[in-house]
């Protein structure tokens, strides 16, 4: 296997070259051609195959306010690396190296995928019109804002694409992505070649490149830093001799494409190029490649090597509150769902937005986001609309299951393209228009399915076939049909089954029980994608004994785990409490609050529950917060315990009685993203009894003023913690009042005071969360 | 690089939860524990630093606004530059925390706070150890924020650390610094004993409002002068 060899570090050799510290080396071409061609040059006749153009930064954000426009920078360093490049009589390529953005994208940081996506768009316009041979997008540690730039380049170039991440030595980025995941998301969305740069030198990269020779079989990419740096004057140490002894390590395990990162010079890839002349001999060889198909997040794989639960709680379908949730934009509401589900041993989360009169497509792009936020899970995008699958797929950062596509023409080819482009795995129903009732049957579309699938390039590893359960008190037969269904497909066509198991019970009493029978039976057959409710402890029981009796579970070692721990948790659950209301709120016991509560309803109306204990109990808390009696932690947990109060409380009142106190909007404004103050004032409000509509942190204006009016809410809350965005709250207030709709507003942050309140124009300041449910009291009442 | 977390302090904790010697009951008490163990499980701390050459009481290289900063350097010849953070995983587990128990997360909040403070608290300690061996002194640390070095310094010295691509360490568009519990700091290294004072509040861009100042106490218990 003939190697490639690369060019080594730009920026080094440009210091000594006259670049300033902090100078951009994009700019210093512009000022000094010669200076960069020079290296360039150097490096063709050291012996680089491939040059990296001097565009690293060259992205608008970084060139904000220096003149000069990325086209520029990016055609005339484009045209020195071609010039250097045709200086020898051999073919050498010149790639467009493009950089991170340099600011963190969402949830860390405020820059979207959208805006990402669209700075890479440029770059990689401007790189195809000045000639580059491919792009190598280089040294990224969110696998998000790499996927935004491969996906810009694939969608608007036709180059090919390579692409490295940085990596700490423990073989994880920054942000917490993993060699395995990097490698099933780049592979999904069809990079040429992946692989690790700078960070560390040879020796450390090493060991991570051997682990990620058996996760692709993509030509992999290793340009490491010239070992590490001194810590006080950031020099490298390492000489050429060291830097290719180690390299050659590479070269064994089969890795093909070499070169230097940070501290490398001409020197250092001569001595690259000088050790041998192709790839070890035995590299293909010892390079074994484990075809293990799965799917992933940003920071962890689920290989299909096993069985993985697929939590389906975020399904509004029968769901009322989560239905309600969705209308409401309630984020958190699904949030919680997806960390519980998480935290029950979900390997994977199915995704469904599906409500009637919402733009689901929309909704989409906001839960897939607002759950990848806070949990590290894979997900399955669970759509009928290939419209809101596409945005799925886009926004998900990893690889993930589109659920689902089934026998019908149609059907496949609308949805089976959109899941190649992603690299996603596919669900496929066995059914076309109508149902599925012999065994025959269900093997007949999963063939098609299969046949259809791999014409469109999914992978055969990557389509999981759903049997279908049908249920057992309308068509008992269909059960057993269903078990061999399953047995076929994942013996004989030796493809991934999964199954709704829970449906099998649908209408009988103790549902789980059957439903917990079938799974043993279904898994027995061979399902390994089984989809179910995680937080149904009969189910995971049964899924856990099954583990155990198969030997999955090495030892049984979760099994014991999860039984030894069910029993000692035991005696705790029947706590009996003689605790009032009161108590129970000031001690913030959310359980004893509920069971005081529960105790109160037996002789009391609810109305007369909230007015006569919960709201003075609350008084009482709000009293003690003020004269330091109580601090924060304390004052939270006791808005937290009358909150369970207040749950139980609203259950047992008609819907007529139900109404809050009054709607609040609460934002933390455009720029700001420290949210934790919003949130307790929001926590407090809300076990007030107002409905908060929470619109999240680094809100822009125009979203505050368009909320406000649409929800018709006449008290907006506003949180910045910094003086610089204590500006963008002074803008929104200004806004609230030009749109002419009725509002009151109350701000609150770390930098305000009541004067600086007043002179943004806020009507209210308040001081912390209780104070915060006083002024809501006086607006609202 | 990675760096250890020193023990995250229960008393320090509280402070940032502006406790005031209420009753904390066994509830409490086994919730603190448990937000600092998970801060402490889930923070991978990260530390970055570079000695630069001071000339005529300024970093050289870099454009610092203000005279708190030449005031702090004036008889530094290099100063140490560092950036520390306490990373993304800490800031995952706060996200996760807001959503689950927001009681926990003015905990979690207040727990990584400390826990950065003592990260660069440590780094200070072991940095004089070894200039008092060259007899050489260091000056209190300095962050953007404190007087009248304008909280944008931060921009500087990050580029100058390059600390996005050696610790993970940015900074959004409005300035502020991402991953969230993240430090910048200046530190002046003089052949001269230096008179620290950084508990004095007078440099406190929190000072008008601290609630400890008010009680007449300070935030970081002793005193160094």
């Amino acid at each position: 296997m003939a190697r490639t060899i690369l060019d080594g570090a730009m920026g080094t050799m440009l210091q000594s070259l006259g670049l300033g510290i902090g100078e951009k080396p994009e700019l210093f071409a512009l000022r000094n051609p010669e200076a960069v061609l020079s290296v360039q040059k150097d490096y063709v006749k050291a012996g680089s195959d491939v040059l990296y153009s001097n565009t690293f930064g060259a992205n608008r954000k970084k060139l904000e306010g220096t003149g000069i426009s990325t086209e520029e920078a990016i055609e005339a360093n484009l045209k020195i690396a071609r010039e250097a490049a045709e200086s020898e009589n051999r073919k050498i390529k010149v790639a467009l190296d493009i950089g991170p953005i340099g600011e963190l994208m969402e949830p860390l940081g405020t820059l979207s995928f959208d805006e990402a996506y669209d700075i890479f768009r440029q770059m990689v316009i401007c790189g195809q019109k000045a000639k580059a041979n491919l792009v190598i997008f280089e040294t990224f540690t969110d696998l998000q804002e790499l996927r935004a730039a491969v996906l810009a380049a694939k969608e608007n170039t036709s180059l090919p694409v390579w692409a490295t991440m940085s990596f700490e030595e423990n073989g994880r980025t920054f942000t917490g992505t993993d060699l395995q995941s990097m490698a099933m998301t780049l592979d999904a969305i069809g990079v040429d070649a992946m692989g690790i740069n700078c960070s560390l030198g040879p020796d450390e990269i090493l060991p991570l490149m051997q682990r990620l020779r058996t996760y692709t079989e993509k030509p992999l990419i290793a340009k490491p830093n010239a070992g590490l740096p001194d810590p006080k004057t950031g020099a490298y140490f390492i000489t050429p001799a060291e830097f290719s002894e180690g390299m050659s390590k590479f070269s064994d395990i089969g890795i093909e494409i070499l070169g230097g990162c940070c501290g490398t010079t001409p020197a250092f890839i001569k001595a690259l190029k000088k050790a041998s002349g192709s790839t070890g001999k035995e590299a293909a060889g010892q390079a074994i490649t484990k075809k293990i198909s799965g799917v992933c997040s940003a920071a962890k794989a689920v290989p299909f090597d096993r069985i993985n639960v697929i939590g389906e709680r975020i399904n509004p379908t029968g769901k009322k509150k989560l239905r309600a949730a969705l209308a409401a934009h309630d984020l958190d509401f699904v949030r919680k769902l997806a960390m519980e589900q998480a935290q029950a041993g979900a390997s994977i989360l199915d995704i469904n937005v599906g409500i009637p009169d919402a733009d689901e497509s929309a909704l989409m792009k906001e839960v897939v986001q607002a759950v990848q936020s806070v949990v590290d899970l894979p997900l399955m995008i669970d759509s009928s609309d290939p419209k809101a699958i596409e945005t799925g797929l886009r926004y998900f950062c990893g690889k993930a299951i589109v659920n689902s596509v089934n026998a019908e023409d149609a059907k496949l080819e609308s949805v089976l393209p959109i899941a190649e482009k992603y690299g996603a795995a596919v669900v496929g129903l066995a059914m076309d228009k109508a149902l599925p009732s012999t065994v025959e049957e269900r093997m007949q579309h999963a063939k098609k399915i299969l046949k259809k699938a791999t014409e469109a390039g999914i992978r055969k590893e990557d389509l999981i076939i759903d049997a279908l359960t049908l249920t057992i008190s309308a068509q008992q037969d269909q059960a057993r049909n269903t078990l061999e269904a399953v047995r076929r497909i994942t013996g004989d066509l030796k493809l991934h089954a999964t199954l709704g198991v829970s449906n099998v019970a649908f209408g009988l009493p103790q549902r789980n029980r059957i439903a917990a029978s079938f799974l043993t039976m279904a898994l027995q057959n061979g399902l390994d994608l089984p989809i179910l409710n995680p937080n149904d402890q009969v189910m995971m029981d049964a899924l856990s004994a099954y583990q155990a009796l198969s030997g999955d579970d090495r030892d049984c070692q979760n099994y014991i785990e999860r039984f030894s721990q069910a029993e000692e948790e035991k005696p705790k659950a029947n706590q009996n409490s003689e605790m009032t209301l009161e108590e129970a709120i000031l001690k913030g016991l959310g359980n004893e609050a509920r069971l005081a509560t529960e105790k109160l309803l037996e002789t009391t109306e609810p109305m007369k529950v909230i007015d006569d204990y919960l709201i003075p109990a609350l008084d009482r808390v709000g009293d003690l917060y003020e004269s330091q009696k109580l601090f924060l932690p304390q004052l939270i947990n006791a808005a937290n315990a009358a909150g369970k109060g207040f749950d139980l409380l609203k259950s047992r009142m008609k819907k007529s009685t139900t109404q809050s106190k009054g709607k609040i909007i609460i934002a933390t404004v455009e720029g700001d993203i420290h949210d934790i103050g919003k949130n307790i004032v929001k926590v407090v409000l809300e076990n007030y009894g107002y409905q908060v509509i929470d619109l999240g942190k680094d809100v822009p204006v125009e979203t505050v003023v368009k909320r406000t009016i649409e929800e018709d809410a006449h008290l907006v809350a506003l949180s910045a913690l910094m003086t610089t965005t204590v500006q963008s709250m002074k803008r929104t207030i200004e806004a609230l009042k030009a749109s002419g709709h009725q509002c009151v507003t109350m701000v609150g942050g770390a930098v305000l005071t009541e004067e600086y309140a007043k002179a943004i124009g806020a009507d209210y300041y308040s001081k912390d969360p209780k104070q915060s449910a006083d002024i809501a009291r006086r607006v609202l009442g | 690089m990675e760096v250890k977390l020193p023990e995250i302090r229960k008393t320090e904790v509280l402070k940032y939860l502006g406790y005031n010697g209420q009753e904390l009951g066994s509830a409490l008490e086994e919730q603190l524990r448990r937000c600092i163990d998970a801060v402490a499980s889930f923070a991978r701390p990260r530390l970055t630093y570079r000695i630069f050459d001071v000339k005529n009481f300024e970093i050289e290289g870099l454009k610092l606004e203000g005279n708190d900063i030449r005031e702090l350097l004036k008889s530094s010849k290099q100063a140490i530059i560092m950036a520390a953070t306490l990373g993304a995983e800490a800031e995952a587990l706060l996200r996760r925390t807001e959503v689950s128990n927001m009681s926990d997360a003015v905990i979690t909040d207040s727990a990584q706070s400390v826990a950065i403070e003592s990260v660069c608290d440590a780094f200070e300690a072991k940095m004089r150890i070894f200039y008092r061996e060259e007899n050489l002194y260091l000056t209190d640390r300095f962050s953007p924020g404190y007087g009248d070095l304008p909280l944008d310094s931060q921009r500087l010295l990050m580029d100058a650390l390059q600390t996005e691509k050696r610790i993970g360490l940015a900074v959004t568009p409005s300035g502020m610094m991402v991953p969230r519990k993240s430090v910048t700091c200046i530190i002046g290294i003089s052949d001269r004993a230096q008179k620290l004072e950084r508990s004095g509040c007078g440099t406190c861009m929190m000072a008008e409002k601290c609630v400890y100042r008010k009680q007449g106490r300070v935030c970081n218990g002793q005193n160094h002068t």
